[in-house]
């Protein structure tokens, strides 16, 4: 497994377009949303707490690169078929799921590796601007608890699902998921935002990080009047947060055990 | 070939599953399916276009130029988004729902409300794999450029440049009086991004690289 991974994480790494998506992607935020910006290097505009000024960013950030780090992840495993080198890798000593594992760890941390440095070159550059160096840790907590289990929920969906559809289709229907699942407001439509559900981290938002928007008046977890679901959505406290992120890694795992069985069933078929 | 029917039955899902009553909201959501969902599905399969054939020597070795069966992917692919898009768009002029959105512009020149989105987001996708090779890259790019419109649909539209591009003026728009300036400055952009992708591909000899693996 530690093979597979240094060697997966090598070769992603390497891929231009890892690293391209990511810039294009901060470069458009950045000409759109100018608001990062202002958020954290105008002092009249950023709010007055370090801590909420890394945790919003991270909320911006995780929204937007999330979407990207999906989509370049979704050929990793069905690459291996497409090049038909996979009757090849079975020969080896290695066993399947060490592979999997392997090849999830390795292309999900590469192509999370410019998701962080874009996180932590500006939390770093803020907290210079700003002299509030504790939004350095602030930034390391909230990498940890909101990142990585989104991107590991992420990056297991991303790797097995295109095994059961074309991988573009995939691409479309992630994003319509991300927008759905995430932003959309529960009062308009059935949705899992603001659900233990939510990938983008509501629950160790508002329940670890204290986190109510920018503003302080921004709701991202919890229960909305009125709207279907609500049953998924208690009102959010740490421990809450905890099973938040037990169930994100949770799911993770039953989409990968999920993705060794058709892979394994296939090959038996085959 | 999924997508863009796929894409038309969430929106009808959605427009069904819609708690928010008034019928404002039910059309707007099914026109969004038009606006947002049917030229997000066609972005991503231009996108897919380039990098998969697994002999691209073979197809630069028959007489028909290879930029000239990319282009015919291309327009099957658009024109089928089209043809889902059109016949959907019939059934909400024919059952009402099409007027019901007050900002709908009219049944023939409000076809642009997917016309110039599908066209844009096709050429980004386009060429955007001609010059990464990499579907992976390039449909990233096209579902980020629709994700960050969507994230900042304010924010996108407070300057003049952002209110001519952005692509769902018709369901999200700030400036309804610039609706007709948005689809055109939007219809001249996907003929730029195709031309720069037909530029691209004209050197296709380019393509036997491998893709960006």
């Amino acid at each position: 497994m530690i093979a597979t991974l240094r060697y997966e994480f090598r070769m992603q790494i390497r891929k231009r377009s890892v690293w391209i998506v990511p810039a294009l992607t901060l470069v458009l935020f950045v000409l759109i949303g100018g608001s990062l910006l202002r958020d954290l290097f105008d002092p009249a505009e950023r709010p007055p707490e370090a801590k909420t000024a890394v945790v919003g960013l991270a909320v911006q950030v995780h929204a937007l690169l999330s979407i990207g780090f999906g989509c370049l992840l979704a050929d990793r495993l069905v690459r291996d078929d497409r090049l038909r080198v996979a009757p090849i890798l079975d020969a080896t000593p290695a066993s399947r799921a060490a592979r999997l594992v392997g090849k999830y760890l390795g292309a999900g941390t590469a192509t999370a590796v410019p998701i962080a440095a874009a996180y932590f070159g500006f939390a770093i550059a803020y907290a210079i601007n700003s002299g509030s160096f504790p939004a350095v840790l602030w930034a390391l907590a909230t990498f940890g608890v909101v990142f990585v289990p989104g991107l590991l929920f992420v990056a297991a969906f991303a790797l097995t699902l295109p095994l059961v559809m074309p991988a573009p289709l995939f691409r479309v229907l992630f994003v319509g998921y991300w927008l759905w699942g995430n932003v959309v407001p529960p009062d308009l439509m059935p949705t899992l935002s603001r659900t233990l559900f939510n990938p983008l981290g509501g629950y160790p938002l508002a329940g670890l990080l204290g986190f109510h928007g920018i503003d302080g008046a921004e709701v991202w977890a919890g229960p909305i009047p009125g709207a279907a679901l609500n049953v998924l959505r208690p009102e959010p406290t740490p421990l809450l947060a905890w099973l938040s992120i037990a169930l994100l890694l949770a799911l993770a795992a039953a989409a990968l055990a999920g993705g060794h069985w058709v892979r394994f069933s296939e090959r038996t078929r085959s | 070939m999924l997508g863009p029917p796929l894409a038309v039955a969430l929106g009808v899902a959605a427009a069904v599953a819609s708690p928010v009553a008034g019928d404002a909201t039910t059309a707007r959501i099914l026109l969004g399916a038009l606006e947002m969902a049917v030229p997000l599905t066609a972005g991503v399969a231009c996108a897919s276009l380039i990098g998969r054939d697994p002999a691209v020597e073979i197809q630069l070795a028959v007489p028909t130029p290879y930029r000239e069966t990319l282009l015919r992917r291309t327009v099957v692919t658009l024109g089928w988004a089209a043809l889902v898009a059109a016949v959907t768009a019939g059934a909400l002029i024919a059952t009402g729902w099409w007027a019901r959105w007050p900002d709908n512009h009219g049944p023939l020149t409000g076809q642009l409300t997917w016309v110039a989105p599908t066209l844009a987001l096709g050429g980004l996708g386009l060429a955007a794999a001609a010059l990464t090779r990499s579907p992976a890259a390039a449909g990233a790019l096209v579902t980020t450029v629709w994700a960050v419109q969507q994230f900042f649909a304010g924010a996108a539209q407070q300057h003049l440049p952002g209110r001519l591009l952005y692509l769902f003026a018709t369901t999200r728009g700030a400036d309804p009086e610039a609706w007709t300036a948005n689809r055109l400055t939007l219809l001249a952009t996907a003929a730029a991004l195709l031309t720069l992708a037909v530029v691209v591909l004209g050197r296709s000899e380019r393509l036997i690289r491998s893709e960006d693996e």
